[in-house]
Order: C-alpha cells, then sequence, then structure tokens
C-alpha cells in the first residue's frame, strides 16, 4: 500500500516531519514501511510557459516555439512535436539539465537546425499520468509558476502483510490518524456527512444475502459530464499507481485511496429497471468483467444485479455493459460493504485480485459507506461541474449492535507491558486513536471502539494492550528475567538418542545429508514402492514431488548418484522421517529412520562391513541375519539387523543395476523402535579369578555356510564352561577341495571357581567336535 | 716380574678392547684377558708361588687391573649395544606424512548443529524441546492459531494440502498447540524443526526449510520478559552483546505481535547493504500469545499467559556462514556438507 506525504499532510495539519522520519515513525508504531520513494522531483523545475508563437521546420512534423516560461526562465525556443502545440496555449516547460519520468534527460540541444532551449511536456513525460498524445494543457496559473496542484511528493510504501488486521489503514486518513496520534497533533477529518441529500431514493436496492452484504448505499446523480479529470486529481492517483482514467471513475478511486472504502459507478442508463439486487450468482451464470475478461460464476460469489443479470462482481471488479462511457450522464454510485471472506474466496477461485477486492477482504467498515459517498458528491461538484442529485440516500443497512466496550484494568496493562504507563497517557493514546475512554471504577478503563476497528481488529483487551504499547513505544520496554521456581524442565530422550546417533555415525565417517521429504511417482516406482501406497500432495509444484517420502532410500540414493561424481569414496547417512498414510483423515505414522551409505569404486565388501560396524557401534551385539533380497538390494548381499530379538533395520548392498560406476551400500534403521527398546542394560560380572583356557578350531564347510551359524553350533557344544568363541579367519585353496572353506574359531573356557583341567578342557573340545561332525562338518587338524 | 707382565697383559688388554669392532670381538678380547682361563686368571693361579707380602701386594695390583679392565669392557659393550638399538630403530623410520588409514571423521549437518546448540541453550534456561509432526491437521497448523478459514493471513502461507484434507505445516507453530495439550500450563518450550511452503524454488526461497518455535506460559508473563529471553537467544547466537527493538507486526496467533529487528552486525546501525541502509535487520517475529490460542491449547487465558517467537533456523545458518544458495542446505552435496 502506497502512500502519499503530501495528502497525509493535508488530513494532519501541522505534520512537518521529512518522509524517512514519517516512514521510521510509521515503522515503530504502526506497521512496516518498505521503502520512501520521491514522487516526480523534477516538477520542482518544471514552470507553467505561454506559448507565443509556433513556426514549423522543414520537413519535419515538429515546429519550432517561442515560449514564455516566466522570470525565472525567460523566454526560450523548443522544438516540440507534439500535435496540440499551438500559440496561445498554457503548457508545461521543462529546462534543460532536469531529467523527468522514465529517466529522460533534458539537455539544450540543436534539431534540425533549430536550438531547443529545453522541452515543452506532455502528462505522460511528467508522470503525471499515463497522455502522451500531446503536451500538457493548462489553466490558472501564469508562466513561470509551478504546474497548480501538481507538486513534489514522496510516496511511503507498507508491507500489505503488515495491514492484514487493519482495514482502516487501506486509506489515507487511516494512516493519517495513526500519524496524529504519534505526533500528537489534530486530525483533519474531510468528510462533510451534510452533503448527503434526504429525501426518497431515486432508486431501490434488494439485498437477498446480509451476511454477505450486510450494507449497500448508493447515490443517483444526474447531467454528468464525463472527461478527464482535473491534473492534481490525476496526478494524486498516479502518484499511488492508480490510473487515471475519466473524472467519475478517478472520485471513486481517490475515494477508496482516501476513506479505504472502494465504490464503482454505474451508467444508470445501462442499467434495466431502476432497481439494485445483490444476491448470489446461479450456477454457471456468466459475467462479463470490466477487464474485458468473462467469467463463470458459482453461488459462492456475490454479484450485484439488475432485473435482466449480474453488472458487477461484488466488492471485486464491475461489469462491462454498464461501465462509465463518454456519453454518460446518468451514475448509479455505489458504495457498498461484503462479507470478507466470500470476496476472497470469490477472488481467489476466479484468480481476481483488484484494489478492491483487497479491501473487502480485510472487513471494511459498514459505517464507512455514506461517508464515502458524501466525499464523492464533494469532489463530483470539482470534477464534474453542474451535477445534480437525483433523490436521497440509497441505503439498506442491516445494523450489527455495536461491540460491548472493553474492560481494561491499568494493573494488568502495565503487567503486561512490563513497564508503567500514567493513566492520563493511556487516556490520551486511545482517544488519539478515537476510542472512547470511560472510567467506572478507579484505574479500570471502559473502552469502547471506533466502528472502523471494530469489524475484525480490536475486540479484546490483549488488542488494546498493543494500542497503548506501541504509542509508549516498545524500546521504552526493559528486558527482565522472570522470577521462575526452578524446575527441570522435560527431556525429549528420543530427541537427544538422535543427536547421539548423528554424533556417532559422524564419529564413524559418515557425512549428514538432509533430503526432501517429497519423492516423484518414478523414484517410488524404480524401487517397486506402489505409488498408491504414498500420501499424495494434492497441489504439488511439480511432477518431482507428489509424493511424500515412505523411505529415505530414494533420497539417499540420488545422493549417491549426485557424489559419485565427485567422489572415488564417500559415507552419508540421513536421519528423517518415513511417511506411512493411514485410513481416511488420520495423521500418519512418522517413523524416524537411519539410512547410511557407503560408495566406493572397488568391490563393495568393505562398505557392508564398515556399515555393519556402524550397525554395531549403535546397538552392540547385534546380528545380521541373511534375509531375501529385495529387487532393489543386490540379490546375494542383503541382512535384516537383529538386536534384541527384533528386526530393526536392513543391511545390503544397492542392486548394482541402480549405481552406475563403483558399488554402494546401504544401511536402514528404524530409530523408533531402536529407541523404545532402551539402551542395553549394563550390568557387572565379576572378573574371573582363575585363568582361562583356549584352544583353536578350523572347521571345513561348504562355502555358502554362514559364519554365525558354525559358532552358534560350536558355543552350544561347548556348554556352560564356553566364555567366548571368536572367528579368527577363514581359508580357500589347497589341499581343501574348491568347493570346501575353513573357518578357524577361538574357543575360550573358563569356570568360576577353579582352574580347569586337561581333562575338562579335550572333554568340551571332543564335544564340540563330534556335534560339528553329526552336523557334516568336518575338522581340519 | 708380575709386575711388569700385569701392566703388559692391562696394556694388550686395552688395546684388544680398543680394536674391537663389534661386540663379537669384544667378547674375544674378554675371555682372552679377564675369562676363566683368561691372562689374568693365569697370574691368579702363578701367585700362590709368591711371598705372602708379595702375594698381597700383587693381588691388590691384580684387582686393580682386572676392575678397570671389567669397566672398560662394560663401557665399551654398552656402547654397542647402543649402536645396535640405534640401528635396529633407525631401520624402523616411519612416514609419518602417510595419511592415515580409515574413513575421515564425518560432519552434521549445519543446520543440526545450529539446532543442537539452540536446544542447549534454552534447556539451560528451563525449556523443554518438543517435537510435532511434520504432516498436520488443518485445525493444528491453522484454526487453533487463530487463522479461521478464509483469513487473509493465509495467504501469507502457501500451504502445500494432501489428498486426505491433511497439510504440511507451514510453520512450527501448531507444535504450540500440541505441547499445551500434552503438557499444560505453566510451560517452556521449544520445538525446532521441518517446515513447508509451496514455492518455487531459487537461491533464496526453499519449499522445505527449518524453523524454532518457542513459547512460554506462565503467570504474568510480560513483554519485558519476552525481550529478556530474546536477548539471551541473540547473544547466544551471535555471541557477543546485540542491540534489539521491537515494533509492530501482525501474526494472528499472538496479541500483541512483533517483529523484532537485530542492529545490524555488519555496520553497527551506520547502514550497509545487508540491512538495506537501515541499520536494523529484521530477524524474528514474536509476540504475547493470543487468547484463543491458549483455550485452543485448553489453557484458560484468564489465569495464564505467555509469549511465542519463531526463528528461521534456515535463515540463521545462512547468515552465519555467509550460504548465498539456500539449495545447497538440500542438496545432499557432499562438496557442501563436508564443509562443516
Amino acid at each position: 500500500m502506497k502512500f502519499s506525504c503530501n495528502w497525509l499532510r493535508e488530513l494532519v495539519p501541522g505534520l512537518d516531519l521529512g518522509p524517512r522520519e514519517l516512514a521510521r515513525l510509521i515503522t515503530m508504531k504502526t506497521a512496516e514501511c518498505e521503502g520512501v520513494e520521491p514522487y516526480a522531483p523534477w516538477l520542482d523545475a518544471v514552470a507553467a510557459a505561454r506559448v507565443l508563437s509556433v513556426e514549423p521546420i522543414a520537413s519535419s512534423h515538429n515546429v519550432k516555439a517561442v515560449v514564455d516560461a516566466g522570470p525565472e526562465y525567460g523566454t526560450r525556443t523548443v522544438v516540440c512535436g507534439a500535435p496540440n502545440c499551438r500559440a496561445g496555449m498554457l503548457t508545461a516547460f521543462v529546462p534543460p539539465g532536469v531529467t523527468v519520468a522514465g529517466g529522460k534527460h533534458i539537455r539544450s540541444v540543436v534539431i534540425q537546425g533549430v536550438e531547443s532551449q529545453g522541452m515543452l511536456a506532455s502528462g505522460a513525460e511528467l508522470g503525471l499520468n499515463r497522455d502522451a498524445e500531446g503536451i500538457l494543457e493548462l489553466a490558472g496559473a501564469e508562466p513561470g509558476e509551478r504546474l497548480p496542484g501538481c507538486p513534489v511528493d514522496h510516496i511511503i510504501e507498507v508491507d500489505n502483510k503488515s495491514l492484514t488486521h487493519r482495514p482502516d489503514l487501506w486509506g489515507h486518513l487511516g494512516m493519517a490518524r495513526e500519524v496524529a496520534a504519534i505526533t500528537a497533533l489534530p486530525l483533519a477529518d474531510p468528510v462533510r456527512e451534510d452533503l448527503v441529500p434526504p429525501g426518497e431514493p431515486a432508486w431501490r436496492v434488494d439485498i437477498r444475502d446480509f451476511d454477505l452484504c450486510p450494507r449497500y448505499s448508493a447515490l443517483v446523480f444526474e447531467n454528468v459530464t464525463v472527461g478527464p479529470s482535473p491534473l492534481w486529481l490525476q496526478a494524486r492517483l498516479e502518484a499511488l499507481g492508480l490510473n487515471p482514467i475519466s473524472n467519475i471513475v478517478d472520485v471513486t478511486n481517490y475515494v477508496m485511496a482516501e476513506l479505504a472504502e472502494p465504490m464503482h459507478a454505474f451508467d444508470a442508463d445501462l442499467l434495466h429497471g431502476n432497481a439494485i439486487i445483490v444476491r448470489r450468482a446461479g450456477e454457471g451464470e456468466s459475467f462479463d468483467a470490466l477487464n474485458g475478461e468473462s467469467y463463470r460464476l458459482s453461488p459462492s460469489n456475490l454479484v450485484i444485479a439488475d432485473e435482466r443479470g449480474a453488472v458487477a462482481l461484488a466488492g471485486i471488479i464491475g461489469g462491462a455493459g454498464s461501465a462509465i462511457r463518454e456519453t454518460t450522464t446518468r451514475i448509479v454510485l455505489e458504495s457498498a460493504n461484503f462479507e470478507p471472506a466470500c470476496i476472497r474466496r470469490t477472488s481467489a477461485a476466479l484468480k481476481l485480485r483488484t484494489d478492491a477486492s483487497m479491501r473487502f477482504e480485510k472487513a471494511q467498515d459498514p459505517a464507512n459507506t455514506v461517508r464515502a459517498l458524501a466525499r464523492a458528491v464533494e469532489l463530483f461538484r470539482i470534477v464534474s461541474p453542474g451535477i445534480r442529485l437525483v433523490g436521497g440516500l440509497v441505503d439498506s443497512w442491516r445494523k450489527a449492535p455495536p461491540p460491548p466496550p472493553i474492560e481494561m484494568p491499568l494493573d494488568w496493562l502495565e503487567k503486561r507491558l512490563g513497564r508503567s504507563v500514567e493513566k492520563a497517557e493511556v487516556r490520551r493514546i486511545l482517544e488519539s486513536l478515537s476510542f472512547g475512554v470511560e472510567e467506572p471504577r478507579p484505574k479500570v478503563f471502559l473502552v469502547s471502539v471506533p466502528s472502523w476497528r471494530a469489524t475484525k481488529d480490536i475486540s479484546i483487551k490483549e488488542d488494546l494492550l498493543e494500542e497503548v504499547g506501541r504509542m509508549v513505544g516498545y524500546d521504552t520496554v526493559p528486558p527482565v528475567a522472570p522470577l521462575l521456581p526452578a524446575r527441570r524442565p522435560w527431556v525429549n530422550e528420543e530427541r537427544l538418542f538422535h543427536h547421539a546417533v548423528r554424533q556417532m555415525a559422524a564419529a564413524q565417517g559418515f557425512t549428514e545429508v538432509s533430503n526432501y521429504s517429497f519423492i516423484s511417482e518414478e523414484m517410488a516406482q524404480r524401487f517397486g514402492y506402489a505409488p498408491e501406497e504414498h500420501l499424495r500432495v494434492a497441489n504439488p509444484i511439480s511432477s518431482e514431488q507428489t509424493l511424500l517420502r515412505r523411505s529415505l532410500l530414494p533420497g539417499v540414493h540420488k545422493n549417491i548418484c549426485d557424489n559419485a561424481r565427485f567422489f572415488d569414496e564417500f559415507r552419508l547417512f540421513e536421519i528423517g522421517g518415513e511417511i506411512h498414510k493411514r485410513e481416511g483423515k488420520e495423521l500418519p505414522r512418522e517413523v524416524p529412520h537411519l539410512m547410511a551409505a557407503v560408495y566406493a569404486r572397488g568391490g563393495g565388501r568393505e562398505a557392508l562391513f564398515e556399515l555393519k560396524r556402524l550397525a554395531e557401534c549403535l546397538m552392540p551385539g547385534c546380528e545380521a541375519k541373511p534375509a531375501a533380497a529385495r529387487p532393489y538390494e543386490h540379490p546375494a548381499r542383503a541382512a535384516e539387523i537383529v538386536w534384541r530379538g527384533r528386526t530393526l533395520g536392513r543391511l545390503f548392498e544397492l542392486h548394482p543395476r541402480l549405481v552406475e560406476q563403483g558399488r554402494a551400500s546401504v544401511l536402514d534403521v528404524d530409530l523408533a523402535e531402536m529407541f523404545a527398546l532402551g539402551p542395553l542394560p549394563k550390568k557387572y560380572t565379576p572378573l574371573r579369578r582363575f585363568p582361562v583356557s583356549e584352544f583353536d578350531l578350523s572347521v571345513v564347510a561348504g562355502l555358502r555356510v554362514h559364519c554365525a551359524e558354525l559358532a552358534a553350533r560350536i558355543r552350544d557344544a561347548a556348554g556352560a564352561l564356553c566364555e567366548r568363541v571368536q572367528y579368527l579367519y577363514s581359508y580357500q585353496g589347497k589341499p581343501l577341495p574348491e568347493d570346501r572353506q575353513s573357518l578357524t574359531f577361538r574357543v575360550t573356557l573358563g569356570a568360576p571357581d577353579h582352574t580347569l583341567s586337561s581333562d575338562e578342557v579335550s572333554g568340551v573340545r571332543s564335544r564340540i567336535i563330534a556335534a560339528l561332525e553329526t552336523a557334516g562338518y568336518a575338522i581340519r587338524q | 716380574m708380575l709386575d711388569s707382565t700385569l701392566s703388559d697383559i692391562e696394556s694388550r688388554a686395552l688395546s684388544a678392547m680398543e680394536a674391537a669392532s663389534d661386540a663379537a670381538a669384544l667378547e674375544q678380547a674378554r675371555v682372552e684377558f679377564l675369562g676363566r682361563k683368561g691372562a689374568l686368571a693365569q697370574i691368579g693361579k702363578d701367585m700362590g708361588k709368591l711371598a705372602p707380602e708379595e702375594r698381597a701386594r700383587i693381588g691388590r695390583l691384580l684387582n686393580e687391573v682386572k676392575q678397570k679392565l671389567e669397566e672398560r669392557f662394560e663401557q665399551k659393550k654398552a656402547w654397542f649395544e647402543e649402536q645396535a638399538l640405534a640401528a635396529r630403530l633407525d631401520a624402523e623410520w616411519l612416514d609419518l606424512t602417510l595419511p592415515a588409514p580409515g574413513a575421515r571423521p564425518g560432519a552434521l549437518h549445519p543446520l543440526t548443529q545450529i539446532q543442537k546448540e539452540l536446544e542447549d541453550l534454552f534447556t539451560s534456561l528451563g525449556f523443554a524441546v518438543v517435537d510435532g509432526p511434520e504432516v498436520e491437521t488443518e485445525w493444528h497448523n491453522f484454526d487453533a492459531l487463530n487463522i479461521p478459514p478464509a483469513h487473509p493471513a493465509r495467504d501469507a502461507q502457501d500451504t502445500f494440502w494432501l489428498e486426505n484434507g491433511l497439510l504440511l505445516r507451514t510453520h512450527t507453530s501448531p507444535v504450540q498447540v500440541r505441547a499445551m495439550e500434552r503438557f499444560g500450563a505453566p510451560l517452556r518450550i521449544i520445538a525446532p524443526g521441518r517446515v513447508f511452503r509451496n514455492e518455487e524454488v531459487d537461491a533464496s526461497h526453499e519449499h522445505t526449510f527449518y524453523q524454532l518455535e518457542g513459547m512460554m506460559v506462565d503467570r504474568d508473563v510480560s513483554i519485558g520478559h519476552m525481550l529478556y529471553f530474546m536477548k539471551a537467544l541473540l547473544e547466544a547466537i551471535f555471541r557477543r552483546e546485540v542491540t534489539v527493538r521491537l515494533r509492530p507486526g501482525f501474526f494472528p496467533f499472538v496479541e500483541p505481535g512483533f517483529e523484532l529487528d537485530i542492529r545490524c552486525l555488519l555496520c553497527g546501525g551506520a547502514g550497509c547493504p545487508v540491512c538495506k541502509q537501515s541499520g536494523w535487520v529484521e530477524l524474528l517475529p514474536c509476540g504475547l500469545v493470543h487468547p484463543n490460542v491458549l483455550r485452543a491449547g485448553g489453557i484458560d487465558p484468564e489465569q495464564w499467559n505467555g509469549f511465542a517467537f519463531g526463528l528461521g533456523l534456515t535463515r540463521l545458518v545462512m547468515m552465519r556462514y555467509a550460504i548465498d544458495d539456500i539449495r545447497l542446505l538440500q542438496s545432499g552435496d557432499l562438496r557442501f556438507l563436508q564443509q562443516f
């Protein structure tokens, strides 16, 4: 939202702050100013000038004009190409050395043999309007004077987001009221409500849905002359970025910019009947808007209609069929109030945001409709002399009771603010913002809210706290530590556990990555996951992110492929949530997983054991149990990770088909389950007092016999004296047959109460050998 | 006569030991002169024939020579041993400039690091660290935070909707409500986590980023209390004293709501490109919790009140390390991640 400093100064007489200081104060006390830009600074140098004579220049459409530019600039010769340049006219002269709109720099130059000592300018060149057809036609000024009603201005741009809750700040009067309160200056209300005539209305209004349209007011005018607005009015709109169109339309925009009330003027002769109907649109009802577009409406949209059909989309845009024309002589001027959610929904559904819809969706003040009409009457009389009102005010209003006043204890205010404020100061602030203040009990204010703040913004005492707080200045509140009982906060063990897992993984050489929660259907399918098992995004940005991940693997796989371009070998891991959808509207299960990966150019064997070691660091004593490979896993290199009887994850090499070069292995662990198991309980066992005995055994077995299976057999056979069975190494080659390997284990035996005799040791050894031989394994002697 | 023999043995033995070029030659010399059948032993045998007085004198002399030779022998033996050790150790020369085997330590994601840092800070200030789901209900993400349907504030948060009417949380604020439901009042929590906005990605916009929500609910919590915690937070983050200012800001879940600015750390307030010449950098939104939000969390706003704030962790990481492209954080690019 753009604010003109000149306009604010008009509404706050006596305001003499510079634009930057004004912007700073607004930022600190009201809403965030994003910038201050000068508007048409060249106007300081532009003077009214009388064209004294015009001579054609041979073989050119340009003319040589001699102008009287007043005492300062004197009589100048300029070359002018405008078709309307003629002797006797009053226009705008720009002296050399001045830069005008669009960065156009004016110099003294010789054009077609004529020295041009400046420029005669159009409205567009001066940034006053968008008319570039000819040079300005001025009136009511002497040569040498600055352009009447067009002073240099500064525009303060305020962040719209910071005005979301303030319908009143979508017009200059609202901001002027803030500035007046900040500077303790009086506010000059530009509205003369007595301009709205009493009497029988000439038009009828029929509101069919008061929920969507709490109030509709209108006035009917005749003897209207449609033409360009005076320059000062055009300049004011242009400064705010509003396009000047015609005197009638410009006045509606001017009032909107001043009072935040969007208005619309209909050509009364293009309306059918003499009644305005406010109703929901019919299903599929079509509507041709002023912007040249055609819309298909539905009953969730509200329209302004005559007896034939929709003539405006309520609160958003007027219709093409009843718009103001050059020939318009009678108008119906609408000033209404609409329900914000309906406007917002319609505007969003039709992708049609207008200056009007932006304001109405902020909940405008129904009390403001007639004030806006009164202001328009005054301005119409200036821009369309001879205009006449027909009949009295058209007004239909389902009046809501005024909101009850808010009770605000002053001690409460001080406790919340964190500093004391004088009672008189609180009253002054509230009253300067037009609140009504009573003190029914000592130190308790009863505050009534002005209608323009009551629609949405202010209803509870916390809202008043903000009013007082921002005006006294939050920078006056000292930071103070609260006095609180010392209490140990609840400890988020699971989060600490995740941090510990991260630390461990990093210490083992793995670097943490963070992937998106989104995957594409194609990514899901590549790993054999059915897309329909995923939670689907209803409004994805792109096809790359239509599904929510049920596994970290697609993301980690992408990391592997991406990084393989830069590294021969790397380790990475992610801790993130798998999202598993549930029936209906129930929240999905978000299951934290650890996925670690090792990529190397070699054979991939070491990688798997590196990952197994990481698993063992996290889950001491966990086992890798051979498991049937999944489609994305290396068919002969896949295992389940089992810890304390629970399957917590998988260890596998990615199917080489999925990795272009090199090998990648992956460890995937369910951290929720791992956390639920808790850390391994720690128990002290007294140290052995008697020495242990050890012997080594080499077992000859088939090539795909698992080490863990042999170790378990040995342990079982060894019985109670077995302290440890440790795998040492394996061997393949002569003298063993080609389909045999030997695995060597070291068996450690011991007893808590004596040193084992050689008979005891050899007894155990024989038992182990017998058990292995029974199971079909030979012992290598 | 024996006198001259002794002195002759002594000088021969000394020169033999002197001439020994290795431990074996030295040992040979020892055997020859000091051994049981060596030259000195022979003198001992011959001494028996001498008169007692003479025997005592020669005996002393013999001992002196023997002691001297033994000392010399031990000295030289030790020298040879030292030489041998030195030679062996020298052969064990090792190039310590070789890289150590095994994997280098990995790195934690910079977001993890800053998150942990802030978790520790707030834990020390008595705040619990809580989590909430990333897939949220519309009620928790919007309605409970005083953002009813069709509220313009919903525009500011482009939402990823899911097929079943759920959504990806657009901020960490719904955890406020979940924490109130779970713990009741009084309450001090922070909730760091991943949030989502339906935005096109470029160097400064991401659809996935990280926030840290904070909330305190107690009796008579004031703006001054909030300022205290915000200052503590920022001084911990920037590790120096900071100047902050509060100005009005609109967020439906707080009333009053603020934008907290920090005096620009680069220019000290004089104005520079980072602070867009204003001397201040907008850092975090905060405010006193709106009574409707307390109610949604099952807390009586007449009894309790509090403050809440939201900190952009992604932005903080980018500020701290001067990272110029937000996409790097979710890229999984180890060339980037291994720098932290």
